[in-house]
């Protein structure tokens, strides 16, 4: 269990920079007046964050995660729970990729 | 809607975030390898997930380090520059948690804040989106991928090569179909197809830097989007809005 200094200091100074991005954002808005743009902003945040997680991965993937991701849409339409979705299309990709299909 | 954080809330977040946890302990083995190569020991291996905790960010910093000596001067000054710009998106995480997170007491909202990633986020904001108010509900979800994380970077240490091909199984594709199975979800209003358009659209373009950079530039430009457009009053009710009402 060897620790040694300078990369402990290292360590030290990606925390340094990791805290202030954790902390940042929720500490600062302590100071902000929540108007009804910002609130409008801030509540878009968490679908626009599942949508770049999507996007690249739509854009760069190839006929398998398509239509996972095709299934993902229609077997929302049918199911409430999310996990149900999902795993619908993980075994797609899953499946193909076992069989060597794309 | 008043806020608690129960233990409840926390085994709620722990359960629901298991599906999460299987990647993020894959991922967390592939960066336990790479810790190998740069040689950096267990300790200091474990030290850095457990303090950094964000995957893109800590293979940068990994990268960097030639056998085992950290960089210093300019190198380490565009590490942290390019971390800062990788992580930048947990500055809007904890801004768009804080109406949530801050009627908890600061003893318990800073380390939720440590336990926060994408997955545990998105999965968080889309439960109080469903009715959720334990905030105890995001540290249970934050634990139930930081402990595999942690976990998995030890176990990577040890040499340990994968049983399987994680891309056999889909690992890769997971977080993107629970974010796909999650939005498609969540927006079902005809107001949100603005903020839906330009998130994919800027993160796309941004991909080629980093998934990181392309979240948070896609984040900050829908959320600039959504901003302008409350400022239209007639702009179509968001989701959001609708299930305010």
């Amino acid at each position: 269990m060897t620790l040694r200094l300078d990369i402990l200091l290292f360590i030290a100074a990606l925390g340094g920079v990791s805290l202030f991005c954790r902390f940042g954002g929720y500490v600062l808005m302590r100071y902000v007046r929540f108007t009804p743009p910002i609130e409008a902003g801030l509540k878009a945040a968490p679908l626009a964050v599942m949508c770049a997680i999507v996007a690249p991965a739509a854009f760069r993937g190839g006929l398998l995660e398509w239509l996972a991701l095709a299934a993902i849409l229609v077997a929302s339409r049918f199911f409430s729970n999310d996990l149900v979705t999902a795993m619908i299309g993980l075994a797609i990709v899953a499946g193909g990729r076992a069989f060597g299909t794309v | 809607m008043n806020g608690t954080f129960t233990k409840a809330g926390l085994q709620r977040g722990f359960l629901a975030a298991q599906p999460l946890a299987l990647g993020i302990f894959v991922y967390g083995i592939a960066f336990g390898l790479l810790c190998i190569e740069a040689r950096i020991t267990l300790a200091e291996s474990m030290t850095m997930s457990a303090v950094v905790y964000s995957g893109s960010a800590q293979v940068v910093a990994i990268q960097s380090v030639q056998s085992g000596q950290p960089p210093v001067g300019a190198a380490l000054l565009g590490v942290l520059g390019t971390i800062l710009l990788l992580n930048a998106r947990y500055l809007l995480y904890g801004a768009s948690i804080r109406p949530w997170l801050a009627q908890s007491p600061p003893h318990l909202a800073y380390p939720t804040l440590l336990m926060l990633g994408d997955g545990n986020y998105v999965l968080s904001m889309k439960r109080r989106l469903e009715g959720e108010t334990d905030a105890g509900f995001i540290l249970g979800s934050g634990l139930a991928t930081f402990v595999p994380w942690v976990g998995g970077t030890a176990i990577g240490l040890t040499g340990t090569t994968y049983l399987v091909d994680p891309s056999k199984l889909a690992l890769d594709f997971l977080l993107v179909a629970f974010s796909a199975a999650m939005g498609a979800s969540m927006a079902k209003s005809k107001g949100d197809l603005p903020m839906v358009v330009t998130a994919c659209l800027v993160s796309i373009a941004l991909s080629q830097l980093s998934p990181g950079i392309a979240i948070f530039g896609a984040a900050v430009a829908a959320c600039c989007v959504a901003a302008w457009l409350s400022t239209r009053v007639s702009a179509p009710a968001t989701t959001e809005e609708k299930a305010a009402s």
